[in-house]
């Protein structure tokens, strides 16, 4: 609780007014002639006791009657978000979720349209601060992160820094930032006011960052709360559309889109409008459970190579998630370094790296001491058949898995030594006579062998092996043997993948040239090294890929919406930027509705000064004046005292 | 007048109604009050058998003629009352809130009754009580007997613990004779101790009347402010907050006015509860009227 004249609660001694003039009244007793001694004397000895306390308790309804008033005219404020203790605030700074999920539209607001959680929360927080006498703001907005200073509370809901954006939010990130804008500026008496959905993958709890966000909070040179907006109400519903891909596929523009919506009780037909280059089409397509996936084609009829386009839904509960857009051109192609000793192995592996057909694939073989040659930061895939890379070639191989790559090890026909991420090669074993290896289980949720979209299982049981190779060291097995040594690992490094493979698409070795498993894994190799350039057309809503580059100009090229200049970078559309035609969507994290529970979000400020606000729309403010309470509180306790006070009758008792 | 406590107009309106005893009396003088004996007086009492030594001059010949057998006619005696005012002079009679203090308040009914018992020619006697009877005077019928009870009455001043219960049973041994004794006092003592003084009295056949005297103030108990109460008998004293301990105080209070009526109307006294507050002279007429007896009864 705090109050907005905090000075008037030295009123507050006033309470003991009551209790000196009883102290007064028993010390300046008058003196009186009783003849009644007798029951004076009786009635002395049994008032003690029950009456006693009951003129205690007229004692405490009179001195809590004045703290009441003097409560109520300090100007108490509650509301769980300040709580007790809130007093005076030098400095706020306001962390701001700004990502698509806080337009999830949760209440009404004062003009009795809905208004969304962003919307909001800025207006609770605005209240708050008026009411707090207007401390200083600083904003931390979720999609620039930077500091910047709000000369006033009223200027919050027009900035364009607090307006609603398609990005994603990294909370951990923002309080950082806020705990080193604190630690650099020392702003006095300070309190970090995050408003977010708790959307999960946006407070990314698994992060190790939380330790050091923990120890910045309570290590910060003075006393800062973290206050938590809560406006975590479940979305109601929403439906979110996505396009998971685009390409052209001859005359047609092949769209893969998925449906998702927050209330699954049986099917409903959503109607969908799709826009390709100005032109409009819709039909309605049925969604029975919480997501589906289905195929778009639409004919390509001026046949021009470059385009693009959105797909819509009508609006709903959150307008930010009912459109998708998407670009299409001639995709750059993807490359793929083979670092091999020769042999059938490496034809095995072109042919998977780069079929005939897919055009905007190539494989560049190499031998391992051209390894050096590898042009990193343009690989979509290294694949290294040969000893382990050592020295210079081992660091950049690793520095581009970090980065994002993506690398396939298989084992080599000669001896190898070398260590290369905690795994090596060891010793080749060959199957007894008439017998294979064969693979056992693998992981068919995860990994390079999981099953396709549709559900359909790769058909790995159909490898068989009559030579393998150890593979030792400490890695996630994906696939194993029958004998349960492992058949494929995984090593996450940085945002980058590698993998270990036990076997050679060689006939001395195995049938893992039939395109069974190693087409499969291979490409969705590539995909995951793809990733981290994006599609050339396509780009997460505030990525560094969506921003202009030096020289470039923004222009908006879809005619769904428009954009100011100062949040376009951060916005969904289909944008030329320069010579690039590039579609930016909100990201994938923020059409998954899992909220951080309170549990586990106590879990990850634990020992911090952090207090949590849940804000289920029904207050305007985050803070209420309770004036009134302590006003009845005091009408009770007056009450109370005149009851108390009230005497039995005393029946006539002349004759 | 010489005395503060008299006042002749109320005793000229007071005048007209005539105290009477409730029970028979044996006095000294032919009176106005129905005696225990036979007398000649007009009144038939009743037949009673002839028996020898009977003096032949009451035999009722007609009751003879018609009866053939010998009956003695008998007459009710009358004779004179005597009053004996016991006029309890404690400390606490002192005790004064806004009114008349108490004994000055007793000394208005005891003079006013003494006088009006003389006038009817009756005769009236005082007893002034502290810890032990202090002052008795006889009681007498003459009129210039009044003024002695008045200077008594006037120069008694209220100190000291009760004497009461002592007074009343002295007063019952040493008075033979049927007598109106009549209480003047706040009662503030022992109940138990005070029946028994009663009912000696009683034994005695003693008439008796009770004025019951209390101060309001000491009913209602009012007070708003802590006090210091200092006992007007023992000059003990007790700090007192009044809202802790009126209820208590009224309760008690309650009980030991229930409790001397009670007891009073078991010795068929004439109980007053009177208040200082009261005007004497209704009290006083009152008490007479109430006294009188009953249509068709003498």
């Amino acid at each position: 609780m705090s109050f907005l004249q905090q000075s008037l609660l030295w009123g507050l001694f006033a309470a003991s007014i009551p209790i000196i003039i009883h102290l007064l009244n028993r010390r300046r007793h008058r003196t009186v002639k009783w003849a009644a001694m007798e029951f004076l004397l009786k009635a002395t000895r049994e008032s003690r006791g029950k009456k006693k306390l009951k003129y205690l308790v007229i004692l405490a309804c009179r001195t809590l009657a004045i703290a009441a008033v003097i409560f109520a005219i300090a100007r108490p404020l509650v509301g769980g978000f300040l709580g007790w203790g809130g007093t005076r605030i030098d400095t706020v700074i306001l962390v701001l979720d700004r990502s698509a999920s806080m337009e999830q539209q949760a209440s009404y607001g004062s003009g009795g349209n809905r208004e969304s959680k962003r919307q909001s929360a800025i207006a609770s927080v605005r209240k708050s601060l008026e009411k707090l006498n207007n401390p200083r703001l600083i904003l931390i907005d979720s999609a620039t992160g930077t500091p910047q200073d709000v000369p006033s509370p009223d200027a919050l809901e027009e900035l364009s820094a607090t307006s609603a954006t398609d990005t994603s939010a990294s909370i951990p990130s923002l309080i950082s930032n806020a705990i080193d804008y604190v630690v650099e500026n020392s702003p006095g008496r300070t309190e970090i006011w995050v408003a977010s959905d708790l959307q999960e993958s946006d407070w990314a709890p698994e992060q190790g960052r939380w330790e050091a966000i923990r120890t910045g909070l309570i290590d910060l040179p003075q006393k800062t709360t973290l206050r938590v907006l809560s406006l975590a109400s479940p979305a109601q519903n929403n439906t979110a559309i996505r396009v998971l891909s685009s390409r052209r596929s001859g005359d047609e523009l092949v769209l893969d889109l998925e449906l998702t919506r927050t209330d699954h009780e049986g099917p409903s037909a959503v109607p969908i409008t799709y826009s390709l280059n100005g032109a409009r089409s819709s039909n309605k397509v049925t969604i029975n459970g919480q997501s589906y996936q289905f195929q778009k084609r639409l004919p390509l009829g001026n046949r021009e190579s470059v385009g693009h386009g959105f797909v819509s839904i009508p609006s709903d509960t959150n307008p930010r998630d009912n459109v998708s857009f998407f670009a299409y051109g001639e995709d750059a192609p993807t490359t793929t370094y083979l670092v091999t000793e020769g042999g059938e192995a490496p034809t095995w592996l072109t042919l998977a790296s780069a079929p005939p057909g897919f055009g905007r694939s190539r494989c560049i073989e190499l031998a391992p001491n051209n390894a050096h040659k590898i042009e990193w930061p343009g690989a979509a895939l290294v694949i290294w058949q040969a000893p382990l890379p050592q020295g210079t070639v081992a660091q950049e191989l690793a520095r581009y898995i970090e980065a994002g790559g993506a690398a396939i090890m298989l084992p080599p026909r000669g001896e190898s030594e070398t260590t290369f991420l905690g795994l090596n090669w060891g010793e080749q074993t060959i199957s007894p006579r008439d017998q294979y290896f064969i693979i056992n289980e693998w992981d068919q949720a995860d990994g390079p062998l999981r099953n396709g979209a549709e559900g359909t299982a790769i058909p790995v049981p159909k490898l068989k092996a009559i030579k393998r190779r150890q593979i030792i060291g400490e890695a996630t097995t994906l696939a194993s043997w029958d004998d349960a040594q492992p058949f494929l690992v995984r090593r996450i490094i940085g945002d980058g993948t590698a993998i270990f493979a036990a076997t050679l698409p060689d006939y001395t070795w195995s049938n893992l040239g039939d395109a069974d498993v190693l087409l499969p894994v291979v490409q969705r190799m590539i995909a995951v090294g793809d990733a981290r350039f994006g599609s050339a057309f396509a780009a997460i809503s505030g990525s560094s890929q969506a921003k202009t580059a030096a020289g470039e100009v923004r222009t908006r090229l879809d005619s769904h919406a428009t954009s100011t200049t100062s949040n376009a970078a951060y916005e969904a559309g289909v944008w030329k930027l320069g010579d690039r035609l590039l579609a930016t969507n909100r990201p994938q994290s923020e059409d998954q509705w899992q909220i951080l529970t309170k549990n586990r979000l106590g879990a990850l400020l634990e020992g911090t000064p952090y207090k949590l606000f849940e804000d289920q729309g029904q207050s305007d403010s985050l803070t209420q004046e309770v004036w009134r309470a302590f006003l009845i509180a005091m009408l009770v306790f007056l009450t109370t005292e005149a009851i108390l006070c009230l005497q039995p009758k005393v029946g006539n008792s002349k004759s | 007048m010489k005395y503060d406590f008299l006042d002749p107009q109320a005793l000229a309106r007071l005048g007209a109604i005539p105290l009477e005893a409730r029970h028979a009396m044996t006095g000294n003088v032919t009176g106005r009050h129905r005696s225990p004996h036979r007398g000649s007086s007009v009144e038939f009492a009743e037949y009673r058998k002839y028996v020898q030594g009977d003096d032949t001059r009451r035999l009722d010949w007609k009751a003879y003629a018609r009866s053939d057998r010998y009956y003695i006619k008998e007459f009710e005696a009358d004779t004179n009352l005597r009053a004996y005012f016991v006029l309890d002079a404690s400390g606490s009679m002192g005790f004064s809130a806004a009114d008349d203090a108490r004994i000055q308040f007793a000394r208005k009914l005891a003079a006013t009754l003494a006088y009006l018992i003389v006038d009817q020619g009756d005769a009236a006697g005082l007893s002034v009580c502290q810890e032990k009877i202090h002052l008795e005077i006889p009681p007498t019928r003459r009129a210039a007997h009044l003024n002695h009870i008045f200077e008594v009455l006037s120069k008694t001043e209220p100190s000291g613990e009760t004497g009461l219960v002592e007074a009343l049973h002295t007063i019952a041994e040493k008075v033979g004779q049927r007598a109106l004794v009549i209480i003047l006092s706040d009662l503030f003592c022992d109940t138990n101790a005070l029946a028994d003084a009663l009912q000696h009295l009683r034994y005695r056949k003693h008439d008796i009347a009770v004025f019951h005297m209390l101060d309001q103030q000491e009913i209602d108990f009012d007070f708003e402010r802590p006090h210091r109460f200092v006992d007007m008998e023992d000059k003990t004293s007790v700090v007192a907050e009044p809202i802790l301990i009126a209820e208590d105080y009224r309760k008690a209070m309650q009980e030991f006015m229930h409790t001397v009526q009670t007891k009073c109307h078991d010795v068929h006294a004439d109980y007053h509860l009177i208040t200082t507050n009261q005007d004497y002279e209704e009290i006083i007429h009152n008490f007479l009227t109430t006294r009188l007896p009953k249509k068709g009864k003498k």
